[in-house]
């Protein structure tokens, strides 16, 4: 098998056009669950989709460590090539070294301005130029609306993607017009997609919802189903 | 006479360059009673500390061998076997950390757990070494242990348990609190020898029980009793300490403390930390192979009355001659014994025995299992397994890196000449990751390691020690070729001069090995190759994969499968297949595309933020891949991989472009194949220096 078979059968495709067909550059995601239900699961796989179709990676993880994020790609590239006979996956996985980029960040560190600052560095001294930045771990519930409009806006200049990962609490069942729950209810006019992980009712089977997408031509629903054990994405 | 091994600590201790470590083993003898005076590692007075035995590690100061040196606290008997701090001498560090039982990683209070202490807690993990922390220089400005305790967890992946809070920090810093049996404690007196207990001062009451609570949450994991005493509310102290040594035992706790060495402060409750919570030699299971079964794992049993099996760790030229360091498993070792080196064979008499105190030493007569001792006048190499004649055992084979940097030498004088020769030979035996041989064709002495440093520090002992004055030459990579596709080959070597001729015809093909340097598979069938020829091939084609095609640089990565051949009843010799065999070879080999390959060295550059970027950016000039950054309010630490060609020099590089305040260290990871640009250039320049 080669590489863009492996692009063309990962289940998160779905996002990586627009409704005209045109790959996206440009875009707000966020995806939302409750706690332990595979976020960074999730995100690791829409940044390997990405890796795939020859975007770089920028990963900022926020109050985990570079070993751990590192082994969560691991782990998941480890189960995607079990499941499928590759050419040469060794290339793979340093194609995959080569075009991701993990950054970490103390909780209290991380801002807007020190992203950017960040991000120009990579450029200026030509290391690394995201095509999409997967921000893990943004408390969300210590941040007010200019700060995301902040992040929409350098999204914007940049010209990139930003996917983010929001945790929601069980006892907060504040919503948004749009259906996006608390804590994100007021911000999630700044998101072009938003995607939730729902658990099925009395089963350990999870699924994946879509809230909005604006951008693309994936309609709100259940979309996909997880493997409980993986946490890999798999067609509904 | 049996020891109560209960009462035996092997200890190592381990850190960071400039965390300590040797002040802290200084006072550590000083408490124990050996030794009178304190002297700094850069002391004033010009006399040094005691473990730093070799002249040039007093000058850098920083501890490059292991000595191992035995102290007494209370009733226990303690054996510090000091581990270098360098990554470039992780042999050592690795050999050390075979011996001992135990380890106590210190931390620098303002540093925190910086690139070098990461690198070590790995090597210590895959040991699986029990290990309690000691965060030092709580004296210092800037001091935050509860950052570094936080740093334990999160960088290092341990379940760091504080067991003491300090009173005060930096220049206020009193004494510290007992968290087991919450006491202040306080070191008075001019070396801080005079203990003294007390009930703990107000305003951190509240702070200490917290802690208490937290200790008491996860020392009951692993103590029903004290679990029991919880609920019941009657924990003693003592219930706490076994629980808390369990837990360490099983890896699943490490203990912190916290003290300043340098002010004389905690020293003496980090050794009652010693011989509370780190393993006896009975705590820890051995492995050694019996190399009369198939080297069959078999565990030591520490009983001194069972057959003797002692491992060499670590040899020393002293001043009185050379001295092999052992550590026995089991049995004992008396004056005057027979002991046999397993892997030679040979013979050996027990002359001198003396357990050493860095530089002096004490006559003993005998030693006993879980002991580490130091023998006169033995010839062998570091890690030989000795025995007596009634078992073979092996302690099991280290694994043991290649050497990636090369370079030549060349000695200035005929006296440098034999000074050279000597020093060269006691190295390679102190030391299996140094390598030195005579290059054929250009008759220069190589001599090859683990990086720059590894042979700057050799050629510096030669220059002091040995008095052997070389003129050295620009370092050179280890290269590796390797190949990337199958390759059939099917070659006839004919030789016909009159009297008997050679013949043999050897087929087969090459493929690549992913695992492994090389592979021989003989699927010849009806004997078109007689049994008797086949080993010859299999020489003549190692032979080949001394010098390849493409660089001239070792093969490696291949797999050899011969399936036919012919051979001739006259001409057909050992001589002919392996001449077949190198024919057939060079005919397969630039078939199967071969590729250049490089050793690519993981690096990690940790320096205040400011510098990210152009840090970044000197990595990426150096065809360097950044795998990742941790950030950390002005400090970040950056990984990446980097081919160790592009390294050369990088330390002075890096000092001009952060203003000193960035350090890195680099470790090999793997071989990877050069891009095909860089390749050809390579390949040009090797080609050229032949010619």
């Amino acid at each position: 098998m080669q590489k863009m078979d492996l692009a063309d059968k990962n289940p998160l495709r779905i996002f990586a056009r627009d409704s005209e067909g045109k790959p996206v550059d440009k875009r707000m995601g966020l995806l939302m669950s409750r706690p332990g239900l595979g976020k960074t699961a999730i995100l690791v796989q829409i940044a390997l989709d990405n890796i795939l179709r020859g975007n770089k990676v920028l990963h900022v993880s926020i109050g985990q460590s570079l070993d751990k994020t590192r082994a969560w790609y691991d782990d998941i590239i480890k189960d995607i090539f079990a499941g499928v006979k590759l050419d040469d996956s060794k290339e793979l996985r340093d194609e995959v070294l080569r075009n991701r980029l993990i950054m970490t960040f103390k909780e209290a560190d991380f801002t807007r301005p020190k992203l950017e600052e960040r991000v120009n560095d990579l450029v200026v001294q030509d290391v690394f130029m995201p095509g999409i930045i997967i921000i893990d771990g943004y408390d969300f519930e210590n941040s007010a609306a200019p700060e995301i409009a902040d992040l929409k806006d350098m999204a914007d200049v940049l010209g990139l993607q930003i996917w983010f990962s929001a945790l929601r609490h069980r006892d907060d069942d504040r919503i948004s017009d749009e259906g996006v729950p608390a804590p994100c209810h007021d911000v999630g006019r700044f998101f072009d997609t938003v995607v939730m992980i729902q658990p099925e009712k009395d089963q350990p089977d999870l699924s994946l919802v879509v809230v909005k997408d604006t951008i693309g031509s994936v309609k709100p629903g259940k979309v996909l189903d997880l493997d409980p054990s993986t946490y890999l994405a798999k067609e509904a | 006479m049996s020891r109560d091994l209960s009462k035996v600590r092997n200890i190592g201790i381990s850190a960071h360059i400039d965390s300590g470590k040797t002040t802290l083993t200084e006072r550590i003898l000083f408490y124990t009673d050996r030794i009178h005076a304190i002297h700094e590692v850069r002391g004033k007075d010009g006399v040094g500390a005691k473990m730093d035995s070799m002249e040039l590690e007093k000058e850098r100061g920083i501890t490059i061998a292991s000595a191992a040196t035995n102290c007494t606290w209370k009733d226990l008997d303690i054996n510090i076997i000091d581990t270098p701090g360098h990554v470039d001498f992780t042999i050592e560090v690795e050999r050390a950390l075979r011996v001992l039982d135990g380890a106590v990683l210190i931390l620098c209070s303002v540093g925190g757990v910086q690139s070098q202490s990461i690198t070590v807690n790995r090597q210590m993990t895959r040991y699986k070494v029990p290990r309690i922390a000691f965060i030092n220089k709580c004296d210092r400005t800037g001091a935050n242990p509860a950052r570094v305790t936080q740093q334990l967890r999160e960088k290092l992946d341990l379940n760091a348990l504080p067991m003491q809070l300090p009173i005060g920090l930096e220049g206020d810093m009193k004494g510290v609190i007992d968290i087991v049996t919450m006491k202040a404690v306080y070191y008075e007196g001019e070396f801080g020898e005079k203990i003294r207990e007390d009930e703990i001062p107000a305003e951190l009451r509240d702070e200490a029980e917290e802690l208490y609570e937290q200790l008491l949450d996860a020392a009951s994991m692993f103590s029903e009793e004290l679990m029991e005493a919880i609920l019941e509310g009657t924990p003693t102290p003592e219930m706490i300490i076994e629980a808390v040594r369990l837990g360490t035992l099983e890896l699943g706790i490490t203990p912190v403390f916290v003290g300043s060495a340098y002010k004389n402060k905690g020293v003496q409750s980090l050794l009652d930390a010693v011989m509370y919570y780190l393993p006896c030699p009975t705590d820890i299971e051995n492995i050694a192979l019996d190399l009369d079964h198939d080297e069959v794992e078999v565990k030591v049993t520490n009983n001194p009355n069972d057959p003797m099996v002692a491992l060499a760790f670590k040899l020393e030229e002293g001043r009185y001659g050379q001295l092999t360091y052992l550590r026995t498993y089991q049995g004992t070792i008396k004056k005057g014994d027979s002991i046999i080196n397993t892997r030679t064979g040979k013979k050996v008499k027990v002359g001198r025995l003396v357990r050493m105190h860095s530089d002096e030493m004490e006559e003993i007569q005998e030693s006993g299992a879980g002991d580490i001792v130091a023998l006169f006048g033995i010839d062998c190499a570091s890690g030989d397994t000795f025995c007596d004649d009634s078992v073979n055992y092996s302690m099991s084979s280290m694994y043991i890196p290649e050497p990636v940097i090369s370079l030549a030498i060349k000695p200035v004088d005929n006296k440098a000449q034999g000074n050279m020769s000597k020093a060269l030979n006691r190295f390679t035996k102190e030391d299996p990751t140094f390598k030195t041989f005579v290059d054929d064709e250009s008759n220069e002495t190589i001599i090859s390691g683990m990086g720059e440093l590894h042979l700057e520090v050799y050629i510096e002992r030669m220059k002091r020690e040995y008095n052997a004055e070389v003129q050295v030459g620009a370092p050179q990579v280890s290269y590796r070729e390797t190949i990337s596709q199958r390759a059939d080959f099917d070659y006839t070597h004919k030789k016909q001069t009159g009297g008997s001729g050679q013949f043999g015809r050897v087929a087969g093909y090459l493929e690549p090995l992913e695992e492994g340097d090389y592979e021989f598979v003989d699927n010849i069938v009806g004997g078109s190759i007689p049994r008797e020829f086949i080993s010859a091939c299999d020489k003549g084609f190692q032979k080949s994969l001394k010098k390849g095609a493409l660089a001239e640089a070792p093969v490696t990565g291949v797999r050899v499968v011969i399936n036919d051949g012919n051979s001739h009843s006259v001409d057909s010799s050992d001589v002919a297949f392996q001449l077949a065999a190198v024919g057939a070879f060079k005919q397969g080999y630039m078939k199967a595309k071969p590729i250049l390959m490089e050793p690519i060295m993981k690096v990690s550059v940790e320096g205040p933020t400011e510098f990210q970027g152009s840090v970044m950016g000197s990595l990426n000039q150096r065809r360097g891949m950044v795998l990742g950054t941790s950030e950390e309010g002005n400090y970040t630490v950056i990984d990446a991989e980097v081919p160790l060609s592009e390294m050369f020099g990088y330390s002075t590089i890096l000092r001009s472009l952060t203003q000193g305040k960035a350090e890195f260290t680099m470790e090999f990871s793997t071989f990877r194949q050069v891009p095909k640009n860089v390749a050809e250039e390579i390949v040009k320049e090797r080609l050229k220096e032949k010619k």
